[in-house]
This record gives C-alpha cells, structure tokens and sequence, in this order.
C-alpha cells in the first residue's frame, strides 16, 4: 500500500519530514519499506501486516500518525446536500445471506454526467497504482483509497426491477465481470443480483453489464460489509484477487461503509453533478455493540516485564481509538500495579479482541526500545541431539577423508527416483508440485548425489568427492516416513600428477577404503556382493553393520549385555550401472554409496562404549608372508576366518598385500601374497613355534581351500 | 731446478751447523706452507698431498727422517730431530685443517644438490569441507546451548493440524497466503500431510510432551511453494526457537535475542525490534540489526534504512497455549524462527540463494 504524504497531513498535522516519518512508522509497527517522490507529492511504501486492514486507506494510516505525538484523530465530517426524494423509495435491499454479508447500503445518485475525472484526481490514483476510468468509478477508488473502504458503484437503471438481492449463487451461475472474464459461480460464493440475476461478485469485484459508462444517468452505490472467511474462501475458488478482496478478507470496518459511501456520494456530485436522493437504504444483520476490553497494569508487566506510565497507557489507546477508563479502586493513585482500564473495541480494529492486544497496542507506540534487555538464567541442562556426537565424527572423518558436504533440496524427478529406488517403496509423492523436476521426495539420496556430481562435471569440475547427511522420504503403509542418510559420491582422480606424485584414479578400492574408514567409528562394515539395479554388476554391494543386529538386553537388575543377532544391511555401494550413468550425461566412472545413520549412530555409540585398552606387547612382533595360490572366486574373507579358525592367540594381523593373475599362474587360479604378524604377550617367539605356526597355516589353507604354497 | 734438498744427506748439502739446519728446514716448511694455500679440490687432491709429505715411504718427513737424520753427526742430530718433530706437526695440523674443509666443502656441494625448492607445492591429501549452512546451523546452535537451549529435531512431513491450526493460522487465515504450502499426494482416506512451511510445528509438539519450563531450538528444512529466484527457494532451513516459563518477559526476551545477535554478527552489531504480525507470537516483532555492509550509514543493502532485518520472533500468543493445555494466565515465553540460509547470506555477502542449493564445488571449497 502506497500513501501520499500530502494526503495524510488532510486529516492529521504531520510533525515529520517523510524520512523521519517512515522512521517512526516503521518502529511503531507500519512498516514503512521506502520514501519515492511521484507527481502527487512524496510518497511511503508500507508494507503492511496482514492485521491492520485499517491500514489500507490515508485515513487509517492518519491515525497511527495521530498517536506517534498522542494525539486523537480529528473525526471526519461529511457534507452531503440530499435531495427531497428518498433512496428509499426508489430502491429496495434484502440480505438473503446475513452469514456471507453483514451490512449492505445502498445510495441512489441521480442525473450523474459521467465524464473523464479531474487532473487533481487522476494524479493522485495514477501516483498510487490505480488507473483512472471515469469520474463516478474513480470516486469509488479514491474514496477507498483515503477511508479503506472498498465500494462499488451500479448503474442503477441496469438494475432488473432497481432493486438488489445479497444471496448465495446458484450451483453453475454464471457472471461476466469487469475485467471481461466470464466465471462460473458456486453457492459458497456471495453475489450481489438484482431482481433478475448476479450483477457482481460480494466484495470481489462488479459485473460488467451493470458496469457504469458513459451513458450512465443514475448510480446505486454499494458500500457493504463482507465476512472475511467467506470472501477468502471465495477469492481462493475463483483465482480473483482485487483491492476490494484484500480489504474485505483481512476484516473490513463494517462502521465504516455508512460514511464512505456518504464520502463518495459527496464527491461524485462534486465530480459529476447530479444530486443524492434522501437517506440510504441500510441493511445491517452484523451490526452489535462494540466489544469490552481490560487492561491491568499486572498484566502488561507478566508480559512485558517493564511498566508503562498511566498517563502513556492512556494517551496510546485514547489516541488508537480504545476509549480506555481507569477501572481500579485505586484509581487515585498514579502508576498503580493495580491499575484497570475498561476500553472498548473500535470497529475497525477487529484484530484486537485480548487483553494481550491491548498490551501490544500500547507497547509498540511506548516505544520497544525502551524496554530493558535482560537475560535469564537456565533452570535446565541444555542439550544436543542425542545423535549431535556420532554426526559429528562422522562429518569430521569424511572431511577429511576429502568429501565436500552437499546440501540438495529432497524434492526431485520422479522418473530419476525410480532409477535408485528399491523395490518395494513407495515414494512421497507431491500433490500440487512447482514442477516435474520437484514432483516428488526423494526416496534416496544417491538421486541428490548424481545431480550434484553431473552439475560439478558439466562445469569443468572432474575430481569430485561429495557427501551429504540427510533423509529419504517415502509412504509406509500410507503414513510418511523420513529416513537419516548419509550419502556420498565420488569420481576423478583419486590423486593428481605432481612434482611428486603420479596420478591416479579413483576406484572401486578407493571407495571401499574410505567406507571402511568410516564404518570403523561404528564397529566395522560388513559387505556381501548382492548388487542393486542401480550399480555396477561387478563392483558394487551391499554394505551391512554388525552391531546394527545387536540387541542391547537388560536382566532387570541394572545389568545389560549385548545378543548379536547377525548383520544387517545398512546401505550399498558402488560403480553407477552404465545405463543410469548415461541418464544423468556422466561419462567417467562415479562411485555412490549410502547407508541409512540411525543403526549407524547407535553402531557408533556401542563401538565407542565397548573401547578399552590393549596392552601393547614387550615383545617383538614377526612378519611372515605366505604366497599362496588359490582357486578364482576364493575370498580373502575365507582365508582370514580359515587362518582365524586356528585360533592361534599370538596372531596379531592377516593382511592381503599382493594379488595377480597371469604368467606362471596356471589358469583359474590366482596368487595371492597374504602377510601374518604374530606377536605374543609373554615371550619372544622362537623359530620353532614361528615354523609350527606357519606349517598349520599352510595345511589347514590347504585342506579347506585347496590353496598351495607358490615356490619363490 | 735445484734438486730436492731431502733427496740428499746434509753432508751432501754441506751443512755443517745449526743454523744450516734450522735454515734448510725453514726452506721446507715455507716449500709446504706454498703447495698448501690453496684448498685441494676434493678428497683425492688433499690425499695426493697428504702421501706427498707424509706418505711411509716417498714423503718428504720420510725422507727427512732417511737422508737427514739418520745420517746427521751426532751434534747436529738433536737440532734436526727437534726441527724435524716441528716440521712434521705443522704438516700434519695443515693437512687435518685442509681435510677438514675438503669434507665441508664435499658436504656442502652435496647438500645444495639436495636443496628443496620451498615454493614448489608439496603433496596435499585433498580435505573437504562443511556446508556454509551446515557452518551457519552450528554457530547458532553453540550461541544457544551456551544459554541452556536443548537441541531437538522434527518430521519435515507434517499434518496441517501441527503446521497451521494448533499455531493459530486457522484454515482461512491470510497468514497462509505468505507460507503457501506442498501437500503430499496421500491415499484417499489417509491423514492429509503436508511439507512444513516453517519449523514451528516443534513448538507445539514440545509443549505438548513437556511442562515448563521450555527451552529449545529446533533446526530444519523447510518448504514453500515459491518460485526459486536469488532470496526464494522452495526449500529452506530455519532454527526455531521457544522458551516458556513462569517467568519470561518481554525483556528476557529481548534481552535473549541481542545476545544472539552480538555473538552471530559480532559485537559491534545493533539490534532493532521493530513490531509485526505473526497469528503464534503477540506481541510480534521483527528484528533488525545495524547494516554491516555500511554500519548504519544507509546503503543498497539496507535499503538505505540503516537496518537489516533478520528474522522475526515475539512472545507465544496465549491462544497456542490452548492447544497444548498450558495455563496461559500462569506461563509466558518467547519463540523465533532464525533463516540460515538468510542469515548465511548476509554473514558471507552470497548475492543468490540457489549457490547454495547447486553444491558447486568452486562454492563448496571456499568455506573450509
């Protein structure tokens, strides 16, 4: 809402240059966003809180103007010379819908010269936003422009039978309003009709056949009241916003229509000749007494915590219009914390129905700079997320693992979705979506992920390693579910040419390795080779988590112990299928991996719990390797447990350290370097023990896997 | 060329006194004294040296000791043994001094081979980084836990009971159009659920699990159906914030969110509360902080207001109290509703929204 500084000081003196005066708005709560000349003068940009409709006119606006220097707005007086002939006995108005309309007017103008409106009118709409149409039409907006008030203004002689009927429409009744748009009509929406048919739109907008025009003689003028749900509700079902809307929806001053319209007709026979019949016709179902309030000083300083003085507190609500009294029996005594004020509701105030309003009213024009800033001391631990701890680990090791963190908006393709969704979840879809891109919530982030590698690739960005924590989304039986992941994605090179390194890029190890870098913080990844339709049939799997399968178990007597019922899979990982990658345009390997961090951060706090010291052995440790010759598809896994499986206690580690194939190596089989470190708490170990171990090893590789020893 | 004086006896040479001797060993020493002024080139020239004057079986001491002494007469024996003994210290002391600085010499040639080039790079292990909203989630949060604030987290999906009605925003309030809303597609007969326009629903479900005192911040995403331009984006992140008690007022209020500012913008920063309309908090406020981009003065950054507004915030309206069964004539508190990402951009001057949102990492690796 634009206002006119020359506007205001007609019904106020303004104390304040405009600068200074969008100041003082602004911290008494009218938001004043900019000052900007215009051929009408200066002019304020208010931004207005959707609470203060009675904001939306100079009037209105006058009056906070009035109460910065305390001081009531001088009321308005309206000259209008009436014709002998009364509106009464050449119109007639019925309210078929008291719910949806509270207060209908009507006034009757007659012999009107309907003419292009004066250049003092037309520079002061024009300056607001408001184009001129004509002297009568332009009365109407000017007139709620100054009071709020919106009005509508009928050419009286296109009135079937001259009168009006406020009713419900009728299912599929149809209107043609101003703007040229024929709409179709339901009964939840009010409409103004005349004896025959709907002539306008309640409090939204006019119809185009009654429309005044050039050849209009004589105006029935409509200044009516609206209920504010009603006109919402309708302007949402018809796509039809309007200044009379806006006004009506955030609740109209239903007081105020009597004297706009009175206004209006004194300006159009200003404007436009003609004279105004006797009296309006006035139709008032809404009308009732105007709503008690109190105020109690007790109350201001529960809420405020600072008081305000009685002579302030008095003076900022006379000034808004509040009427307040002193209603305490001690009411002699100045500044009591007993102190009551009995005041009553204006009518254009609507919002402020509590003592709580009340407390706000006074404040704001008090000033809240003036009261004192104090902190208070908690009465309770604060605490994080119980999950803050593990999150944070994990966030700092994948930084320094070299991953960026990523934050993607969930709301993505759902046909991208479908690429990484596994079977059986139901998405979450979005029932009204921006748009296709961002029709559906994620039910992965790896979806996420891919985009973000493919915008860092299509910029020249090669060598990338990403993460996200996050959720996914999805239906579970109908009810929403949210999921926290961790997602991450990599692809370039794992490390770039140097002065003093050789490049190299980044694989399928290197993922794995950062994996399990990651999983130690919650006891360890686990992998199987089941492949998701998303990634790569040969490298790529499933990623599980031994304590997600524990069970924490309490005997009841303040003991617990932990019951492992088996891994469970956690995520997946791997090289992206071809297929999806060239749906997203990548063209270089991209590994992506995710895991779900609920079993993880619980993972994360039992590993923590469980951590106790090893004491370090005294004694030297021996490496000894062992080139073993195995049969293809023989795991590494199963020579570790077979080895394990000795139970050996002065093994200290089994590490793969060589792999090839080829010459020398008869076909389908593979040699495989595997180093033992045996290391013995109590003793150095001798060669004998060395060659009793390692012959053991040897043969149970032998019996259990068919291994051989390669001769160096 | 006169011969080699030590190729011949002393009888040879005609000496006859001692002071022929001293003289002809003084000769000597000056011949050595000359072959050594200058540092041999390496090792090899100072050890052809060291053999010439002390080698067992042609060096001139050796030869000295052959042809002088031992043939010397008796009386001219003790002087040529003691100028000999003088000689053969003076060789020996040049030639450890000599050896000395051929090795430092060597050691230094081979050590300026091995000199590292300090400006060449040298092998970084790549090291990623924190999200600026990431950044900006956990410096409010440590302001706030520093004032007792717990931390707590909600569903991003909602039911519009716990997003609007139990706010006050009631179905047909105007408030909604400023927080237009995704719906979830649901199965017909299913509870409507919604995407959260703000991370308030926390508020209520707080309250309704826990009597007073409150004290919480809840961080989040959040959704609204605005199109994406450089202030808009339909997902964003807010921390909310809520303290109820017996005895919150206005002032602790204020006093809680000047705090705030001073530690997020530095301490320097002013703070403005300037009042406004939300239908949960009453009375409302907006607040503002001092333009840092021109401390005050007015610029296009603060629409040359001198302030910045930063979030909006105010004491809970008694009428959400209703809704979780607080007393509200006994309990009063405050709640905000922080933009990260508002706030992210005004800290690091980040002029559209959508960089963060893009995950470039050209963005990424500039806030390690």
């Amino acid at each position: 809402m634009k206002i006119l500084y020359d506007w205001l000081k007609e019904f106020v003196a303004v104390p304040f240059a405009p600068g200074e005066l969008r100041e003082r708005l602004s911290l008494a709560g009218i938001a004043v966003e900019g000052v900007s000349e215009t051929p009408a003068g200066p002019s304020l940009d208010l931004d207005l809180t959707i609470n203060r409709p009675d904001c939306l006119g100079h009037y209105g606006v006058a009056r906070e103007v009035a109460a910065l220097g305390r001081s009531e707005l001088p009321p308005l007086s309206v000259g209008l010379r009436e014709s002998s002939d009364s509106a009464a006995s050449v119109t007639d108005v019925e309210i078929a819908s008291p719910d949806l309309c509270g207060r209908f007017t009507a006034r009757v103008l007659r012999g009107v010269e309907v003419q292009p409106s004066p250049d003092w009118l037309r520079k002061r709409l024009e300056a607001l936003g408001q184009a001129s149409i004509n002297n009568v039409v332009d009365a109407t907006n000017y007139v709620m422009l100054e009071l709020g008030h919106a009005m509508h203004a009928f050419d009286l002689d296109r009135l079937a039978e001259r009168r009006i009927v406020v009713r419900r429409a009728r299912a599929g009744e149809k209107i043609r309003t101003l703007d040229g748009v024929e709409r179709t009509l339901s009964p939840e929406i009010c409409v103004i009709a005349d004896a025959a048919r709907a002539v306008g739109i309640g409090g939204i907008m006019g119809g185009a056949e009654t429309e005044i025009g050039f050849s209009t003689h004589n105006v029935l003028l409509e200044s009516a009241w609206f209920d504010p749900v009603s006109i919402r509700r309708s302007s949402k079902a018809l796509g039809l916003r309007t200044e009379a809307s806006t006004r009506f929806e955030r609740g109209a001053d239903p007081e105020m229509a009597e004297l706009a319209s009175r206004r209006c007709a004194a300006l159009i026979c200003e404007l436009a000749g003609g004279e105004a019949l006797a009296g309006v016709v006035d139709v008032y179902p809404a009308r009732r007494e105007p709503l008690p309030l109190d105020l109690s000083r007790k109350e201001l300083l529960r809420v405020m915590g600072a008081s305000v003085p009685d002579a302030e507190i008095e003076a900022i609500l006379g000034a808004l219009g509040f009427a307040p009294r002193r209603a305490d029996k001690t009411s002699g005594s100045p500044d009591s914390p007993l102190a009551t004020w009995r005041c009553r509701q204006p009518s254009w105030r609507q919002d402020v129905t509590r003592e709580v309003d009340l407390i706000e009213e006074v404040a704001r024009h008090y000033g809240l700079e003036k009261f004192p800033p104090r902190l208070h001391p908690a009465k309770q631990p604060a605490a994080r997320l119980p999950h803050a701890e593990a999150e944070d680990r994990l966030r700092e090791r994948l930084i320094g693992l070299g991953y960026h963190e990523i934050v993607s908006i969930p709301l993505v393709n759902e046909a991208e979705d479908a690429l990484f969704r596994p079977a059986g979840v139901t998405p979450a879809r979005v029932a009204n979506p921006l748009a296709e891109d961002a029709s559906l919530l994620r039910s992965t982030g790896l979806v996420s992920m891919a985009h973000a590698l493919a915008w860092n690739l299509n910029r020249g960005q090669h060598n990338l390693r990403l993460f996200e924590i996050g959720r996914a989304y999805r239906l579970q039986s109908g009810a929403p579910d949210e999921i926290r992941i961790a997602t991450i994605g990599a692809t370039g090179m794992a490390s770039e040419q140097g002065v003093a390194e050789s490049a190299r890029e980044y694989g399928f190890a290197d993922l794995k390795g950062d994996l399990d870098q990651i999983g130690n913080l919650a006891g360890g990844f686990d992998w199987n080779a089941e492949t998701l339709a998303w990634q790569h049939p040969a490298r790529a799997g499933r990623i599980l988590l031994a304590n997600a399968g524990l069970r924490r178990m309490e005997d009841g007597k303040g003991g617990q112990w932990f019951v492992t019922v088996g891994n469970t899979v956690v995520g997946s990982a791997g090289e992206l299928a071809p297929r999806v990658a060239d749906k997203f345009k990548l063209r270089q390997g991209v590994f992506l991996a995710e895991w779900a961090l609920d079993p993880f951060y619980e993972g994360y706090g039992l590993a923590r719990d469980d951590r106790k010291y090893q004491p370090i052995s005294r004694f030297p440790a021996v490496e000894r390797d062992f080139s073993l010759i195995l049969s293809e598809g023989t795991s590494f896994a199963s020579v570790r447990e077979t080895i394990a499986a000795l139970g050996i206690p002065e093994i200290f580690s089994i590490e793969a350290v060589d792999l090839f194939r080829g010459t020398n190596i008869p076909p389908g089989k593979f040699s495989l370097l595997v180093r033992i470190t045996f290391q013995s708490q109590e003793a150095t170990l001798t060669e004998a023990q060395l060659t009793d171990f390692s012959s053991r090893i040897i043969s149970a590789l032998e019996r259990k896997l068919g291994a051989t020893l390669r001769s160096v | 060329m006169t011969t080699d004086p030590t190729t011949q006896t002393l009888d040879q040479r005609g000496v006859t006194d001692d002071s022929q001797v001293e003289a002809l060993f003084q000769e000597v020493r000056q011949q050595f004294d000359k072959q050594t002024i200058n540092l041999p080139d390496d090792e090899i020239g100072w050890r052809m040296k060291r053999d010439a004057w002390l080698g067992r079986k042609a060096g001139v001491v050796t030869r000295i000791t052959e042809n002088w002494l031992k043939t010397a007469a008796p009386r001219l024996r003790p002087t040529v043994g003691r100028c000999l003994n003088d000689l053969r210290s003076h060789v020996e002391e040049r030639l450890e001094q000599l050896h000395a600085a051929v090795v430092a010499a060597a050691g230094s040639a081979a050590l300026a081979r091995e000199r590292v080039d300090l400006s060449l790079p040298g092998v970084t292990r790549p090291i990623g980084s924190r999200h600026l909203v990431q950044q900006t989630f956990e410096e409010i949060e440590r302001i706030f836990l520093s004032l007792g604030f717990t931390v707590v987290e909600g569903p991003e999906i909602e039911t519009p009971y716990y997003n609007f009605e139990a706010l006050n925003i009631p179905e047909h309030h105007p408030a909604r159009d400023t927080m237009d809303t995704f719906y979830l597609d649901v199965p017909p007969g299913s509870q409507p659920h919604l995407l959260r326009t703000h991370t308030s629903p926390m508020q209520v479900h707080t309250m309704e699990k826990q009597r007073p005192p409150v004290r919480i911040i809840v961080p989040g995403k959040v959704y609204r159906r605005d199109n994406p331009d450089a202030t808009h984006s339909y997902m964003f992140h807010q921390v909310e914030g809520l303290a109820v008690d017996t005895d919150i007022t206005f002032c602790e209020f204020k006093g809680t969110v000047e705090y705030f500012v001073r530690e997020f913008l530095g301490s320097a920063a002013k703070t403005r509360l300037r009042p406004s309309y939300f239908p949960f908090t009453e009375p409302s406020v907006e607040v503002d902080a001092s333009c840092f981009a021109c401390m005050g003065r007015g610029c296009r950054l603060c629409k040359f207001s001198g302030w910045i507004e930063l979030f909006g915030a105010g004491m809970v309206d008694p009428a959400v109290y209703g809704f979780v069964h607080y007393d509200a004539t006994r309990v009063s508190g405050y709640a905000f509703g922080l933009g990260v990402d508002r706030l992210s951009q005004l800290k690091y001057g980040i002029d559209n929204l959508q960089l963060f949102f893009e995950n470039d990492v050209r963005f990424l690796r500039q806030f390690p």
